[in-house]
C-alpha cells in the first residue's frame, strides 16, 4: 500500500455520487479535532465554484512534502516513512510558510490557536469518510485514485464507442 | 466568551438604521431557556417591540433575523434561519424560513440573532465578521438581482466564501410578497419579509465568521448525532427526498387529487407527466444539494441543457415551485416552470405569491372579470406560460398590470371586487395542497399564525398513528381514524407546538420532523432534539419543558396577531372551499362543511386554552406559560 490520503471519488454518471455541498466533512473534522462547530478549523475544505461544482480538498500526502521541507522549526514532520505529515503544535510558531508552500492549500493556520493544522487521517479512521452522506470521500492512495480516474476515462471511451 | 456552555454565540446584534447605531447585547439565559432560539426569539421580540396597528413599511416595523439554536453545531440539518417582521401580506406576524449555510455562518460570526429597527436614508448593507458589525453604503447594489448582488459583494470584500442574505429588486420595489434569499440556495419565501427589509433600504446582510460554536458535552453530543443518523436508516421518506427532492410530492397530489390547480378549480392535472418530480429529475437534475450538515439532501441543483432557456443553472425546483408556477397557472412545460422559478429567485419574489396571483388573474380573465386592456394586452388564460414569464418581470418592477399583481390576491380581490377568487388565509395565499378533502388540513392552514401554511403544523398524524398511541397522547383512539373529528383539534394543536420546536432549534422539518411512525416523531423531534440541545448548550431541558417552549411561542404569536386585530374570523379557510366541491379526480365531490369546521375550530381553541369567541388565550393558559 502506498502513502495514504483522503480521495474524492465522484461518479459523474450518477447525480447521487457527487459532492452535494452539505459541508458535513468540515463540520465533523472540526468537531473531531477541537470538539466545536467551526468549519474554518477543519482540515478538509469544501470549495464551491459556480454552476453547482463543489469539490472537497485536503492534504495529498506528498512524497516530497514542501510544507515539511520548508518548516523552520521542524514542527511539521513525518513519524513513519509511509505516514502522514503531522504538526507538533508545541514547535509550531505560526509563520505560515507551510501554508504558502502547499500547492493545494491543504495546510491552514488555525483561526483560534494560530498554529498550522492539516489532515492527520484521524489515526486511520477519517471522520469525513465515515460521515460523508454521498459516500464520495474515501481513504485511498495515489495508485487507487489513479485507477479510479482511469476507470472514469474508460467509461467515457465506452460511451463514445457506443455512439459512433 | 459566551456565558453558555456552547450552542449559542451568546450575543444579539441590535441595529438602528435611522441613526446608524449598532449595539451588541448579551443573550439572556432565561430568555434562551424560555424561547430556545430561531422563531422563538423572533416571535417574542416582535411581540415586545412592534406596536399594534403600524404600517408594515414604516420605520417602526422591526425585522428579526434569528439563527436556530443548533445552527453552527455539527447537528445534521440544523442550519435553518428565521427572518421575521410584521407582515405586509397579513398585517400580523410574518416569518420566513430558509435553509442553506447562512444561519451557521451568523453563529460563527458571533451572533445568535439580529434585530433591525428604523429606516436608512440611502441603501446600505450590514457587514458582520467575528463579533464586529458595520453598515456600508449599498447604492451600487440597489436594483441588482440576487446573483449580481452576490458577485459585486464578493468582489468588493475580496472573498467568494462570504455568506449573503439579500433582497432582490422585488424587495426594493415593495412587492408585497418579496422574499429574502440566502446565498444561492436558501429562500425565505413567505409573508413578504423581503419587502419590509426593502422598506428599510437594507439590501443585504453579509456574514463571515471563524469563531467557535461550542459543544458543552462533546461525548453526549456525539452519541446524539449518531443516534439521529441511525433513525434515518430505513426511513423511506429520506430515500425519496434524496432521489426526487420535495417534487416527489407531485405524485401524491396527482393520485389523491389535491393539487389546487387552476386557482383551485381543478384537483388533478390532465397533462401531469411533464411536471412530475420524476420528469424534473430526468430532464434537469445535476445533483442533490444538502444544506449545512444535511444527510438527507433534498435540494435540487438543476440545469437546463437545451431549448430557449439553455444555460440556466438554479437550485430547485421544490414541490412548492411546481405547485405555484405549474399547477396554479396550469403551465405544464417544465422548462418554463424552471425558468419562472429562476426569475423569481433572481428578483427575490415568493413563487407562491407569483403563481397564486397570476392564477387568480387568469381565472378572472376567463370569467370576463378582467379584460385584455387591463392585462396589458396579454391573453391571461390558464396554460399560458408566456404570460406567466411576462408578468414575473412586470411584477418585480411594478409595471402595467404587474403593479396590481404585485399586491397579492387579497388586495387584488378587493380592488377588482372579486374577493371570492382570492384564495388566501389572513392575506397569505394557500400553498401546498387543496385541503377540501381533509378538514384537519384545512384547520392547520387556517389557524396558522403566519397565514395559510402547510408547515405550521403536522395534520397527517392521523394517517399512521396507532390507536393505543393516539389514546396515550391525545386521550382518544379516535385520532387514529382518518374520518373521525374527535380529538383532532388537540392533535393539530399538539403538532403545531411540536413543529415550532424545529423552527426554534433551526432543525429541518423534512429531516427531523417527518416519519410514518409516531414513536419516531417523538424520538427524533422531541427526545433527540432535546438531547442535542442539552449536549450543545449545557442548559437543562426535558421533553415536557421543550414542548412547552413550542407552545409558549405559538401563544406569543397568537397574542401578536390578536393585538394587530386578527381574531377568530382570521382562522377560516377561503369561502370557495365551503361552497364548491372538488371538480375532478379521486376526491371529486369533497368540500368543507361549515358546521363541521366550526366544531373543529371550537375543539382546537379548547385544546389550546383559548376563548372560543375571541381566540384570546385564557388567563390560566397565560399563567401556565409564564406569559401573564
Amino acid at each position: 500500500m502506498g502513502r495514504q490520503r483522503i480521495g474524492y471519488f465522484e461518479d459523474l454518471q450518477d447525480p447521487e455520487r457527487i459532492c452535494s455541498r452539505c459541508h458535513m466533512c468540515e463540520l465533523i473534522c472540526a468537531f473531531h479535532h477541537h470538539q466545536v462547530g467551526n468549519p474554518k478549523r477543519s482540515r478538509i475544505r469544501l470549495i464551491s465554484l459556480d454552476k453547482g461544482v463543489d469539490i472537497p480538498v485536503t492534504c495529498l500526502n506528498c512524497e516530497d512534502p514542501p510544507c515539511m521541507n520548508i518548516c523552520p522549526t521542524g514542527a511539521l514532520h513525518r513519524l513513519e516513512s509511509e505516514g502522514m505529515v503531522t504538526v507538533n503544535e508545541d514547535l509550531c510558531i505560526g509563520c505560515a510558510m507551510c501554508v504558502n508552500a502547499c500547492p493545494v492549500g491543504a495546510v491552514t493556520l488555525d483561526p483560534v490557536d494560530g498554529v498550522a493544522v492539516k489532515c492527520d487521517l484521524c489515526d486511520g479512521d477519517p471522520q469525513c469518510v465515515a460521515y460523508c452522506p454521498a459516500n464520495v470521500l474515501k481513504l485511498t492512495d495515489a495508485e487507487r485514485f489513479a485507477r479510479h480516474r482511469m476507470k472514469e476515462y474508460a467509461k467515457f471511451l465506452q460511451a463514445a464507442g457506443e455512439t459512433t | 466568551m459566551s456565558t453558555f456552555g456552547g450552542g449559542y454565540a451568546g450575543k444579539m446584534l441590535y441595529v438602528n438604521l435611522t441613526d446608524g447605531s449598532i449595539q451588541s447585547r448579551p443573550l439572556d439565559r432565561s430568555f434562551a431557556l424560555n424561547y430556545i432560539g430561531g422563531r422563538g426569539f423572533s416571535s417574542r421580540i416582535l411581540l415586545d417591540e412592534v406596536k399594534p396597528g403600524i404600517d408594515p413599511y414604516c420605520p417602526d416595523n422591526v425585522v428579526v433575523i434569528a439563527a436556530g439554536t443548533l445552527s453552527g453545531t455539527p447537528t445534521p440539518s440544523s442550519g435553518r434561519l428565521v427572518v421575521a417582521a410584521k407582515s405586509p401580506m397579513t398585517g400580523g406576524l410574518g416569518d420566513a424560513n430558509s435553509g442553506g449555510y447562512w444561519s451557521p455562518e451568523l453563529k460563527y460570526a458571533g451572533f445568535d440573532a439580529i434585530v433591525i429597527h428604523g429606516k436608512a436614508k440611502e441603501p446600505v448593507y450590514l457587514w458582520i465578521e467575528d463579533g464586529r458589525a458595520e453598515l456600508r453604503p449599498a447604492q451600487h447594489l440597489w436594483g441588482q438581482n440576487i446573483t449580481e448582488t452576490r458577485n459585486l459583494l464578493r468582489e468588493e470584500i475580496g472573498d467568494d466564501d462570504i455568506h449573503i442574505c439579500a433582497i432582490g429588486p422585488a424587495g426594493e420595489n415593495l412587492i408585497r410578497y418579496a422574499c429574502v434569499v440566502t446565498d444561492e440556495e436558501g429562500v425565505g419565501g413567505r409573508c413578504g419579509i423581503g419587502a419590509v427589509i426593502g422598506s428599510k433600504k437594507l439590501k443585504a446582510v453579509v456574514v463571515r465568521g471563524s469563531l467557535d460554536v461550542g459543544i458543552a458535552d462533546p461525548e453526549r453530543f456525539k452519541k446524539t448525532l449518531d443516534a439521529y443518523r441511525e433513525t434515518l436508516a430505513g426511513e423511506v421518506w429520506t430515500e425519496t427526498l434524496r432521489r426526487l427532492g420535495t417534487p416527489n410530492l407531485t405524485a401524491h397530489r396527482q393520485s389523491h387529487g389535491i393539487w389546487g390547480a387552476k386557482n383551485f378549480q381543478r384537483a388533478t392535472i390532465e397533462d401531469y407527466e411533464p411536471i412530475s418530480g420524476e420528469n424534473f429529475r430526468k430532464k434537469f437534475l445535476m445533483k442533490p444539494i444538502g444544506c449545512m450538515g444535511c444527510l438527507v439532501r433534498c435540494k435540487r441543483y438543476s440545469a437546463i441543457k437545451d431549448g430557449p432557456f439553455a444555460g440556466i443553472h438554479t437550485v430547485g425546483p421544490e414541490y412548492e415551485t411546481i405547485n405555484a408556477l405549474a399547477a396554479k397557472p396550469y403551465v405544464t412545460d417544465p422548462a418554463i416552470v424552471l425558468r419562472a422559478h429562476y426569475l423569481c429567485d433572481e428578483y427575490g419574489l415568493d413563487e407562491q405569491g407569483v403563481g397564486s396571483t397570476v392564477a387568480m388573474a387568469m381565472e378572472l380573465y376567463e370569467r370576463g372579470l378582467l379584460t385584455k386592456e387591463q392585462t396589458d394586452g396579454q391573453e391571461m388564460v390558464f396554460g399560458n406560460g408566456e404570460a406567466l414569464l411576462y408578468f414575473i418581470d412586470k411584477i418585480a418592477y411594478r409595471q402595467g398590470f404587474g403593479a396590481l399583481l404585485a399586491e397579492g390576491t387579497k388586495i387584488m380581490g378587493e380592488r377588482l371586487n372579486a374577493d371570492y377568487y382570492a384564495i388566501h388565509i389572513k392575506g397569505l395565499e394557500v400553498d401546498a395542497t387543496d385541503p377540501r378533502k381533509q378538514v384537519t388540513r384545512a384547520l392547520t392552514y387556517a389557524v396558522s399564525t403566519r397565514g395559510a401554511c402547510h408547515l405550521r403544523g403536522n395534520p397527517y398524524i392521523d394517517e399512521f398513528i396507532k390507536p393505543e398511541e393516539a389514546e396515550a397522547y391525545f386521550g382518544t383512539a379516535a385520532v387514529s381514524e382518518l374520518e373521525a373529528l374527535e380529538g383532532k383539534g388537540k392533535m393539530v394543536a399538539w403538532s403545531e407546538d411540536w413543529v415550532t420546536i424545529s423552527d426554534q432549534m433551526g432543525l429541518c422539518k423534512f429531516a427531523w420532523y417527518r416519519s410514518r411512525s409516531f414513536p419516531m416523531l417523538i424520538k427524533r423531534g422531541l427526545e433527540l432534539a432535546k438531547e442535542a440541545f442539552i449536549s450543545a448548550t449545557g442548559l437543562p431541558m426535558t421533553n415536557e419543558k421543550l414542548y412547552e417552549c413550542g407552545e409558549r411561542v405559538y401563544n406569543v404569536e397568537k397574542l401578536f396577531n390578536l393585538r394587530q386585530g386578527i381574531g377568530r374570523e382570521g382562522d377560516y379557510p377561503p369561502a370557495r372551499f365551503f361552497e364548491e366541491e372538488l371538480a375532478d379526480g379521486p376526491a371529486k365531490g369533497c368540500k368543507l362543511d361549515r358546521k363541521e369546521y366550526d366544531r373543529l375550530l371550537d375543539d382546537y381553541y379548547e385544546a389550546r386554552g383559548w376563548d372560543k369567541k375571541t381566540g384570546e388565550p385564557t388567563p390560566e393558559k397565560l399563567r401556565l406559560l409564564g406569559l401573564q
